[in-house]
């Protein structure tokens, strides 16, 4: 038998991995040993994936994976290829430690922890199961297991395997909402019978993994925010996240899959209300943040999607100077002629300060050997653009759930690009 | 179906409206509630109101004898300002004039008793899918005047987003081809239901627009509709390959073709809009003289129930 804290290397979110990262020094100050695994973390093949049930061995798991994720929020953004490649990683590594469990008879342990975000209840199996009183005819459960081994291209099975395939559990399909929000379940793939959706354990598995992938995107998320307003992050988290940009695979290669992810043009559709609203130009009140201030520094950090090392200088992340003349400043100095009054009329000098918010200098000329004369600001957080300017915000559903408007449109980039958008 | 006067409707307003045809559902959310009015036939263009009681909107309903009412279907912190959304009504809008099939042959924009009929057929289905494979208990219908709105307020769903919605609008309405077609429970079931029904109220000519169907074996499966249909809905697909011309490639287009169709059914952009403003239950549709009621028995239900006095009068 092991620890209980043996639960959190199933799921980092849980209390039980709180509370060792809570006993822990800062991570910022990890060893060596702990940063190396968390950039390991990404290419981890299937034995590398257990951990030890040694107190010891789960706390370095547990705080390699914070790491990873705290990593990559430093040297990217949410829903970038960093934070898809460590979501995808998480959701192998989980999927094959349930697998481990249950194959050493530890499958009660699986259930407790799948419990805490499922309603989940046991199937009896045979002829006389019922779920709310209504019964599963034989032939389906036999259709659902042939249509498991069927997306996991097995033709021929042993009596070992076979149990993995047959449906044993239900689970409320509403528990499922996070999962169907982010397209990794379909509501026309599951079998429902009143509110329950019928699987096999193989299937729990791949749910509960992809529960914890989402929430590490979430949490990806939510220390970019945090970053967004504390400033820099440490040295060390830099380096992890250098660490793991430096193993994500050419983009070529991976065009199809990635499709529709940021880098390249900016598309307005996805835009947050508040960005949309200083685009539309705004009145004399507001004038001077929401130009200067955020659109300068959403529409800059949008269009780059600075991704791979410590965004500073804008320079670093495109090419060519005319994608800031004509996709960064040329939208902005639009939005300025559309307010009232005209924001360059009576402020011609608010022009160089654009250039110089995206890090160019007090200059109207700017060149890419100049990026990095000034700092290139960060995109205020939510909570400061309602301070200081309360009429650009008018929060949408999605607002309630971001803190910064670049996690609105990275999010949003992120759902067009799995619906096929 | 004539427009109603404004004296129609300030009558309606002053003499037959009741506060007790407020479905409870909303009477017991209503200050939280945007209400939406069309004053005089325009559009509904005078937003953001919120009353505090019941009593105050009948106030501005007497007073005002709007040409049109709604209340949103989100519930909101201040629903003066449509702010602070906390959770929103899962809503189905059949619209009996946008349905893609109607056998009446109505011209569009217009509907007669058939074509009602069989949007109060539609609604039944999606109203029980909701509840036998989603296992909603909360599920309402209303008569819009014009069709069918379907509401679902289970705390579970009302704080769905856009893409779960969407989602359910794909399980509804059978919009997506199952891998597996022939299971008796589940969305499989509800795919060939949905797919049935389509075929049997396609016309040739309809069919003839499929993509990949030949000339023929349209004429074929339109021939031996009743056995197509009967074969779809026992889940024994396997029957349509025996007709000459029927590869898996041309089945497949076929199937594509009625899941468009289907998708149909119901405007999915009513269902994934949570801050949508929906005709409110009591009041009258002026643009076809009828009340918007809660339906209680839609099985039985007919449009009678639903026809105010002023109309019955001037019909004597």
């Amino acid at each position: 038998m092991f620890v209980p804290e043996y639960l959190a290397t199933l799921d980092p979110f849980a209390g039980e991995a709180k509370k060792l990262v809570e006993s822990s020094p800062p991570l910022d100050s990890m060893p060596q040993e702990i940063t190396e695994r968390a950039i390991a973390r990404v290419r981890w093949q299937r034995k590398d994936m257990l951990v030890e049930p040694s107190i010891e061995a789960i706390r370095a798991d547990v705080l390699s994976f914070y790491l990873m994720c705290q990593g990559v929020a430093a040297v990217s953004y949410p829903y970038s290829r960093e934070t898809r490649i460590i979501s995808d990683a998480t959701k192998e590594t989980i999927k094959y430690r349930m697998y481990d469990l249950f194959k050493r008879g530890h499958e009660d342990a699986c259930l407790s922890v799948v419990q805490r975000s499922l309603k989940l209840v046991q199937l009896e199996g045979g002829d006389g199961t019922e779920i709310g009183g209504k019964k599963i005819p034989r032939e389906d459960f036999f259709k659902i297991r042939d249509g498991r081994l069927e997306q996991d291209g097995i033709e021929t099975i042993d009596d070992r395997l076979l149990p993995q395939y047959l449906p044993k559990y239900a689970v409320r399909w509403m528990d499922l909402a996070p999962l169907l929000r982010h397209r990794r379940a379909e509501l026309t793939k599951l079998y429902l019978v009143n509110g329950w959706a019928v699987i096999t354990p193989r299937d729990l598995w791949d749910m509960f993994a992809d529960f914890i992938s989402v929430k590490t995107e979430e949490y990806v998320a939510s220390v970019y925010e945090k970053f967004s307003d504390t400033g820099v992050p440490s040295t060390l988290l830099v380096k992890v996240g250098e660490g793991i940009s430096s193993l994500l695979p050419p983009e070529i290669g991976i065009r199809g899959r990635f499709a529709g992810m940021p880098g390249g043009k900016l598309r307005p559709e996805s835009f947050p209300p508040c960005v949309k609203k200083a685009l539309a130009g705004v009145g004399s009140g507001v004038r001077n943040y929401a130009i200067t201030v955020l659109l300068t520094s959403f529409l800059s950090y949008a269009r780059a999607s600075p991704s791979g090392r410590a965004a500073t200088r804008l320079g670093d992340f495109i090419k060519d100077i005319s994608v800031v003349r004509d996709e960064i400043a040329a939208p902005i100095f639009e939005a300025a002629e559309r307010c009232n009054p005209p924001f360059f009329k009576d402020q011609p000098q608010e022009k160089a300060n654009v250039y110089y918010h995206l890090g160019f200098g007090m200059t109207t000329e700017p060149r890419l050997q100049e990026s990095g004369r000034s700092k290139w600001y960060r995109t205020p957080n939510c909570q400061k653009i309602a301070m200081s300017a309360p009429s650009l915000c008018d929060p949408d559903e999605l607002c309630k759930k971001i803190k910064n408007p670049l996690t609105y449109y990275f999010r949003k980039l992120a759902e067009h690009a799995r619906s096929g958008g | 179906m004539r427009e109603a006067t404004p004296e129609e409707r300030r009558r309606f307003y002053a003499e037959e409206w009741n506060k007790r045809e407020i479905p409870d559902f909303i009477l017991h959310t209503l200050s939280l509630r945007e209400f939406g009015f069309d004053l005089d036939g325009t559009g509904p263009s005078n937003r953001y109101n919120q009353f505090m009681t019941v009593e105050q909107l009948a106030e501005f309903l007497r007073n005002r004898a709007p040409y049109s009412a709604f209340s949103s279907v989100a519930l909101y912190e201040h629903p003066s300002m449509r702010k602070g959304w906390l959770k929103s009504e899962l809503a189905l809008d059949i619209d009996a004039k946008d349905l893609p099939l109607r056998s009446c042959g109505c011209p569009q924009g217009k509907v007669c008793e058939r074509c009602i009929d069989e949007a109060r057929r539609v609604t039944i289905q999606f109203a029980e899918t909701l509840r036998s494979d989603l296992g909603l208990r909360n599920v309402f219908t209303v008569y819009s005047g014009r069709g069918f709105h379907i509401r679902a307020t289970d705390d579970s769903i009302m704080t769905l987003e856009q893409t779960e919605r969407a989602q359910i609008v794909e399980y509804i309405t059978g919009s997506v081809i199952p891998s597996d077609v022939t299971m008796a429970l589940g969305y499989s079931k509800v795919f060939r239901e949905r797919v049935a029904r389509t075929f049997k109220a396609l016309s040739e000519q309809r069919l003839l627009g499929a993509r990949g169907v030949r000339r023929t074996l349209v004429k074929k499966l339109m021939a031996e509709k009743e056995q197509v249909v009967a074969a779809i809905r026992e889940g024994k697909l396997g029957k349509l390959h025996d007709f000459g011309g029927m590869g898996p490639k041309t089945f497949r287009q076929l199937l594509e073709f009625l899941a468009r169709l289907n998708s149909g059914f119901t405007d999915g952009k009513v269902t994934i809009d949570t801050k949508r403003i929906l005709r409110l239950p009591s009041s009258l549709h002026s643009g076809v003289s009828m009340k918007c009621v809660l339906v209680r028995d839609i099985e039985h239900f007919t449009p009678d129930e639903a026809i105010p006095k002023f109309v019955r009068e001037r019909e004597g």
